[in-house]
Parts: structure tokens; sequence; C-alpha cells
């Protein structure tokens, strides 16, 4: 069960909360301990100036998560992005099967990976996934369907998804 | 499968300490609860020179002139005032009257000055707090923060500054926003740093404790003990003598399983948001924060509502005796509901 109600006032609490929640949408996008270093910091540091008030801890996880993926693509559309070739990243994941389903992951399209995290991660609805990212529900659960189909044939099947 | 595989890659997955700390670093040093939101130049430097050569001049006269609102204004967003544009829509309701006086939309922020005027008594003081209260309705999605930044004792009028940012760096468009507040609170008073007189070598492993659904929480170690929504609280018990904090109770204090917990209550709170925090302080000064905490209910609707909230905190029970008991809290001592509600057309900057 998530949390309903954190304090508006306990900026460090709210920080810590939701750490991993940014960092792991961020990681599941890019794929990169940099990226996913350079986009948390971003996040919170707009977090940290803004200081949004929130009707509910709901609108305050949207919108975490939204400015997440927002920052996630102003970083890939960035020129300095655009113009550098990046350095192989040992990911210490503890098992082999652990890198084999980073590996087959980092084949999907970034938006595909995204909907894959939110609806199996974070666990939420397509509806709920197509509000916060503003998408149509008919192409949330279209890019959840071919997302699967994808990792259905990169994987062999192997993953009952 | 696929669920519980990559749920469990993903568990590896964290931000590093250093990474957190700085952050939380970050957060520290801005004072987030007071901080006055920056002012952002976009334009030109010889744009700027030239309208800080403007205002320069313009300020002496404009100083004399112009109300209240508009010197705060200066005082507030001196390089930014004269582009916001006036409004002066008002809503009336239960003998308070909200105004939105004037508006700057720029890019993909609307800055919106709004005031609310108490015609009738004295519900309106220096601490009148809009922050959960008021909605914004307009077209784009975004977020919104609200700031008081002036009170004026003769006229009972509280100034608040709203800034709405659309999500996406994207202009902002549509024709028209709505702005409303159905509630506020105010007579607030904080309580920081208090020394709650309590004497820790007493506390002992408390007997008595209870499941719970916790509402809500934070600090590093919440997902750990918080397992399903569901946690082991301390059950509340008489409020204790002497607490100093008006509208908060303590109600409970003791180790379960080798972590102490202090719990507060604070009755039919939705109306009044009283809450706070607890912390340790050695002899030195020395503070130890709070491990984790949650919240938790005795029911949803009011009346007869309790909010408790607890503190967790991972420090050995022989070490307590060195500590003493401090926390920062908040209160609030009246609540006024209305229906305000102002509509103004939307309007970009040039």
């Amino acid at each position: 069960m998530k949390p309903q109600s954190l304090r508006t006032d306990d900026c460090a609490g709210v920080i810590k909360f939701y750490s991993n929640m940014v960092y792991r949408l961020a990681f599941a996008r890019t794929g990169t301990k940099y990226d996913a270093d350079e986009i948390f910091q971003e996040v919170f540091l707009r977090y940290i100036r803004k200081q949004p008030v929130f009707e509910n801890e709901g609108h305050r996880k949207a919108w975490f998560i939204k400015v997440t993926v927002n920052c996630s693509k102003k970083l890939w559309g960035s020129a300095w992005k655009r113009k550098i070739v990046p350095l192989e990243e040992t990911v210490l994941f503890e098992t082999k099967e652990d890198i084999d389903l980073y590996n087959e992951l980092q084949q999907l399209p970034a938006k595909y990976r995204e909907v894959i995290h939110l609806f199996y991660y974070e666990d939420m609805s397509t509806e709920e996934i197509a509000e916060v990212l503003e998408r149509k529900n008919s192409t949330v659960r279209t890019q959840l369907t071919r997302a699967r189909a994808l990792l259905k044939n990169i994987l062999k099947e192997d993953y009952d998804v | 499968m696929f669920k519980e595989r990559y749920c469990r890659m993903n568990a590896q997955i964290h931000p590093s300490d250093q990474l957190l700390q700085n952050i939380l670093n970050s957060a520290r040093d801005s004072d987030c609860t007071k901080r006055i939101k920056p002012l952002r130049f976009k334009r030109p430097a010889a744009a700027l020179i030239a309208l800080c050569i403007c205002l320069t001049m313009a300020m002496p006269v404009l100083a004399a002139n112009v109300e209240p609102i508009y010197q705060l204004m200066y005082q507030v967003s001196p390089s930014v005032a004269q582009f916001f544009m006036p409004v002066q829509k008002s809503s009336e309701s239960n003998g308070i009257k909200m105004e939105v006086v004037s508006a700057y939309i720029h890019d993909d922020t609307a800055e919106i000055y709004v005031t609310m005027q108490d015609l009738t008594g004295n519900r309106i003081d220096s601490t009148t707090d809009l922050n959960d209260s008021y909605s914004i309705n307009r077209s784009f999605g975004g977020s919104a923060s609200c700031q008081r930044v002036g009170y004026d004792k003769k006229t009972n009028t509280a100034t608040f500054l709203i800034s709405i940012t659309e999500w996406g760096n994207q202009k902002i468009t549509g024709d028209k926003i709505t702005f409303s507040v159905k509630q506020f609170i105010s007579d607030k008073k904080s309580y920081a740093d208090i020394k709650i007189p309590i004497d820790l070598s007493l506390v002992d492993t408390d007997k008595s404790t209870k499941s719970v659904d916790s509402t809500g929480g934070s600090g590093k170690n919440y997902e750990k003990y918080i397992v399903d929504g569901k946690t082991t609280a301390l059950t509340p018990s008489q409020a204790m003598d002497g607490f100093p904090v008006d509208g908060i109770e303590l109600t409970g204090i003791g180790y379960i399983d080798g972590k102490l917990h202090i719990q507060t209550a604070a009755y039919d709170n939705l109306d009044k948001d009283n809450h706070g925090y607890f912390y340790l302080k050695d002899a030195d000064g020395n503070r130890v924060d709070l491990d984790y905490d949650f919240h938790f209910l005795n029911q949803f609707q009011q009346p007869g509502r309790i909010d408790y909230y607890e503190c967790v905190f991972d420090i050995p029970q022989e070490q307590l005796g060195k500590y003493a008991l401090y926390g920062n809290f908040v209160t609030s001592g009246m609540h006024t509901e209305g229906n305000w509600r102002v509509t103004f057309p939307l309007e970009q900057a040039e």
C-alpha cells in the first residue's frame, strides 16, 4: 500500500520516499546509471525549487513520474547527448538472469520501457499511465501490447508476460 | 513471472547514498518551506539592463502612487512587476473577499497575485495559509505552488503569489484559468526546536502494541517496516500531561522490537492540519533523526477522527538516557470555509 499523505513541508521526507521510484523510472527509461543520476538530481532540484502543492499523494506521485519522464526526454533530446558516445557501463546485477533481462529490455524503445515499468513495477493501470503520461489509454494499451510482444520475441517466450 | 523478475531486477537499482545526501543537503540549504520562488531571467542581457534602468527611474514615482498590493509586487518581484497585467476580479463568500489582482503569463509559467480580505472579522491574519486548500482549473497540466507574500493588518488582507508551471517546458496555452478556494486555516502557531519534558531513561519496552494500516509516512526504512501497508504501532494510551503543544497529544512512547516509538494524536485534524515530528539531542547538541515514521487513523470520517503519527528511532535502549526529546510542530487554531471562485482570461505577456 502506498502512502496517501506525506507532510507537504517535510521536504526531506518526500525526497527520501520518492527517491527509489524516481531513480528506477529514470533508469528504466535511460538504461544507464549515469543518466539516471543526472535525471534524479534534476527532478528533485525542480521539486526543491518549485515546492509544488498537490491535492493528494496520488497527484504528487504523478508529478514525480511526469517530471522524471520529461527530464529523460529532455536529456535524450539535448545536443550534448546526441553528440556523445556513451561509455560502456557495467551494471552490477546479482544474477545472469537479471543481466539478460536488463539487456533484453534495452532493445525496447524508451517509450515502451517506461510503460512496462509503470505497469509492472509501479502497479499502475493503463488508465493511470495514460493520465500521467498524457497519452490516450488506447495508445498506452497498444504500447504495452507491443512491448510484451517484443519481449516474447526477444526472450523466446521465456516469460509469462 | 515476468513481474517478479522485473521487480527483483529493479530492487537492485537505487540512487547512491552520496547522490541522495547531496539532494537532501540541497533541500536543507534551500529551506524549502519558506523559500521564495527564484526569478528567472531569460531575456537577453541588453534587455535586462534596459529594464533595470527603466525600473530605477520609474520606482520613485511608482512607489509614491501605487496601492499597497503594487508596492508589494515590486518588493516581491521587482524585475517583473511591471509585466503583471491587472485582473481585479473578486468573489465574496462568508464575509471574506478574494480578489485576483494581477497575473503574468510568460512561457511555461503563470504567476498570479491573489488577496484574501476579511470584511467582517479577523479570520485573516499573518499566518493564513492556502497551501492545501486552493485549486486551479486550467486547460494544461502542471504544478503549482502558493506562498503568502504579505499581510496588511489594517485591512485584514493577506496577499498570495501563486505560481503555475506547465509540464514539459511548453508555452502555456488556453484562454482562461479558474482559481478557487473552499477553505483556509489561520491562527497558526509554530513550535520550533521545542524540548519535550519527558525523562527518556524511564522509557521501557512497550507491552501493548497493535497492528495498524499506515496511511503514509517517510524515512529510509519506511518501506522495510511497512509491509503491504501494515505495521506495528503502540496502542494509544491516555495523553501525557504537560505536552507543550496545544492541539497535539503525546499518546505513547516505548520500545517495539528494539526501536523507539513515539506516538502523537490530533483530533478532527482535517480542518487544522496540526503536525510535527520529533528528534533526539544529546548533551553536546548532536542530533539523531528518526529512522522512519508513519500515520494511521482510528476512522476516516470526522467527527471523531483521530490522526495518529508515530516516529521510530533506531537508538539502543541502553543509550537512550543520554538523550533529550525535541520536536518541531505547527498547529492552527482557526478553520474558515467558503466558496471563493474567480475565472479570468489568460494572456501571454509580449
